[in-house]
């Protein structure tokens, strides 16, 4: 059944490919974030660990790819394998300093963290081009295509989001999604089954800013051009946040119609209601909030449990 | 050969104030010992301390084993199990998810962990609510729950805190028995309870705590006729 949805979400993509030709780059966007928050939903919903710093992996990504290719020479797949070790390693230490701090101040931990890489990023010119930035001007090409193309852009969003999805959905059914909600659910009842919660949370992370970090890399072959402010910015953080809330934390599919609702919304907003758009988008929120605590797939979900859990004690 | 479970002085203080005060017990496999003392005598406490929810002084040891610096998880691992007495199920999981999570300590394979799952909820008589969301059962089932949740993860040593309270007559009987069946397989039991038939009907030593000490340890016969344990209860007459 998962499988025949994402094979879905792939046939979605194709269709907005052909139907749609003047919004490929809206598209681009939509499946990054979308898979963006997928995986932050990883570690913000499937166990509990709310992070408003996940910007820090999708600039970590793009300057690791604007880097590698600008100042090493290095093709973008070796570039992209790096960029996620490096995000790894980022949440491992970043988790290991902040998983004893208590729910809030964990949040705030996670937007320092973002902030620093922003300050290290303008601060450290030599590295990347500072406030003025990087520009990618030239990439190896996999298998002769041109990352520059929005066309071939296209593919690999849709590919980085159907990855996301599947990576998400067999963790989710496996052994570590259950203790990653075992985890969200009561940390001394996941105790009291073995499970130990810091080492569930540090790989919850660690595969959460991996996957992020990855489509950091495309975002920056997208734009081409990356300065700190719109990579490293808390804004983008919250997004990515707030779309998985808004469709459902910990669901596998909440992330992507969270990401699907706002993007579309703001784009029609923005052309229908010039002005009203931030209004009506921030309403939007607030609907949501109010009548699906739980978010969109999140009640949609919970209604499906009773509903099967009636069935089965009826027959 | 050393005993299932052994503490040797274990104390817990928080802050000032001691809960437990150098309290030691000894549990040998197969066996079923009752602790029981007022409310507030430290019960939950020395609970905790033995299968690593708080910190404590002293010594615990499982098969021979030092445990006393082992951080809870690690204590579940090697063969410690348990029940909250305020019960702590996962909410938003199901019945059977529930219990999947203690199956999945043995065993990395979903099918696998599943039917062991099942099998323990079988045998809590939980099996026809295993999609159920958990936060939807009433207080007894969710005992039962944390119980199957516990036998998932193959305890060799089981604390049960006041696993019988609010049962109805019939219940308390099946859980009796239950109790005394998994004692029959050779799982140590050491049981918080205030329910004095199934303390009398299952125990073989009972140890009463007051104010956060041993004051009295026996055969529950020879318990509930000692005078400290009734002055424990009752509260020393002021008169003399």
């Amino acid at each position: 059944m998962t499988w025949l949805r994402l094979a879905g979400v792939a046939v979605l993509g194709l269709a907005w490919f052909l139907l749609l030709p003047d919004y490929r780059t809206l598209g681009i966007t939509l499946m990054l974030l979308a898979g963006w928050a997928t995986a932050w939903d990883l570690l913000g919903g499937w166990s509990g660990q709310t992070s408003l710093g996940h910007a820090a992996f999708v600039g970590l990504g793009a300057y690791t790819i604007g880097i590698t290719a600008d100042r090493w020479d290095l093709a973008p797949w070796w570039g992209a394998l790096l960029a996620m070790a490096l995000a790894a390693v980022l949440a491992l230490l970043w988790g290991k300093l902040t998983f004893r701090l208590r729910a809030a101040y964990f949040v705030l931990s996670t937007i320092a963290v973002a902030e620093i890489l922003r300050l290290v990023a303008i601060n450290q010119r030599g590295l990347t081009g500072g406030a003025i930035g990087l520009f990618i001007f030239d990439l190896e090409r996999p298998f002769g295509l041109d990352l520059f193309s929005r066309t071939v852009e296209f593919w690999f969003a849709l590919g980085y989001l159907v990855l996301v999805l599947a990576v998400a959905a067999l963790l989710t059914r496996g052994r570590l999604g259950y203790q990653m909600r075992a985890v969200r659910e009561d940390e001394p009842s996941a105790q009291a089954a073995g499970i130990n919660p810091e080492a569930v949370k540090l790989w919850a992370f660690a595969i959460s800013a991996a996957l992020t970090a990855l489509g950091g890399c495309l975002y920056g072959i997208v734009l081409s051009a990356l300065q700190p402010q719109p990579l490293f910015e808390l804004h983008l953080s919250v997004r990515i946040a707030l779309v998985a809330i808004i469709g459902g934390r910990g669901t596998l599919f909440g992330p992507l119609v969270g990401a699907t609702l706002l993007t579309v919304a703001a784009e029609l907003f923005r052309n229908v209601f010039a002005e009203a758009n931030l209004l009506i988008y921030g309403a939007l929120i607030v609907v949501v909030v109010l009548f699906a605590p739980h978010g969109l797939v999140g009640e949609l979900d919970r209604r499906l449990v009773r509903r099967r859990y009636a069935r089965s004690a009826r027959g | 050969m050393p005993a299932a479970l052994e503490a040797e002085r274990v104390t817990v203080t928080f802050g000032g104030l001691t809960a437990v005060n150098g309290v030691s017990l000894r549990v040998p496999e197969g066996g079923i010992v009752g602790l029981i003392g007022p409310n507030g005598a430290g019960k939950t406490t020395l609970f905790n301390a033995l299968t690593g929810h708080v910190r404590a002084r002293g010594e615990v040891r499982l098969f021979g084993r030092r445990v006393t610096r082992l951080p809870a998880y690690a204590r579940t691992r090697l063969g410690m199990g348990r029940t909250f007495q305020v019960e702590r199920p996962f909410h938003d999981l199901t019945v059977l998810e529930n219990v999947l999570v203690g199956a999945f300590l043995r065993t990395a394979d979903r099918h696998e962990a599943e039917r062991r799952a099942l099998a323990a909820l079988e045998r809590v008589g939980l099996a026809d609510r295993a999609l159920q969301p958990a936060g939807d059962l009433n207080l007894a089932r969710r005992r039962r729950l944390e119980l199957a949740r516990a036998l998932a993860t193959e305890p060799k040593v089981l604390f049960l805190d006041e696993l019988m309270a609010g049962l109805n007559p019939p219940a308390l009987r099946d859980m009796i028995a239950f109790v005394r069946e998994l004692a029959g397989s050779g799982m140590a039991i050491v049981m918080v309870e205030h329910i004095m038939q199934a303390v009398t009907e299952l125990c073989d030593e009972v140890v009463v705590l007051a104010f956060g000490e041993l004051i009295a340890a026996g055969s529950p016969q020879q318990v509930v006729t000692d005078p400290r344990v009734v002055e424990a209860y009752l509260g020393a007459d002021d008169d003399d």
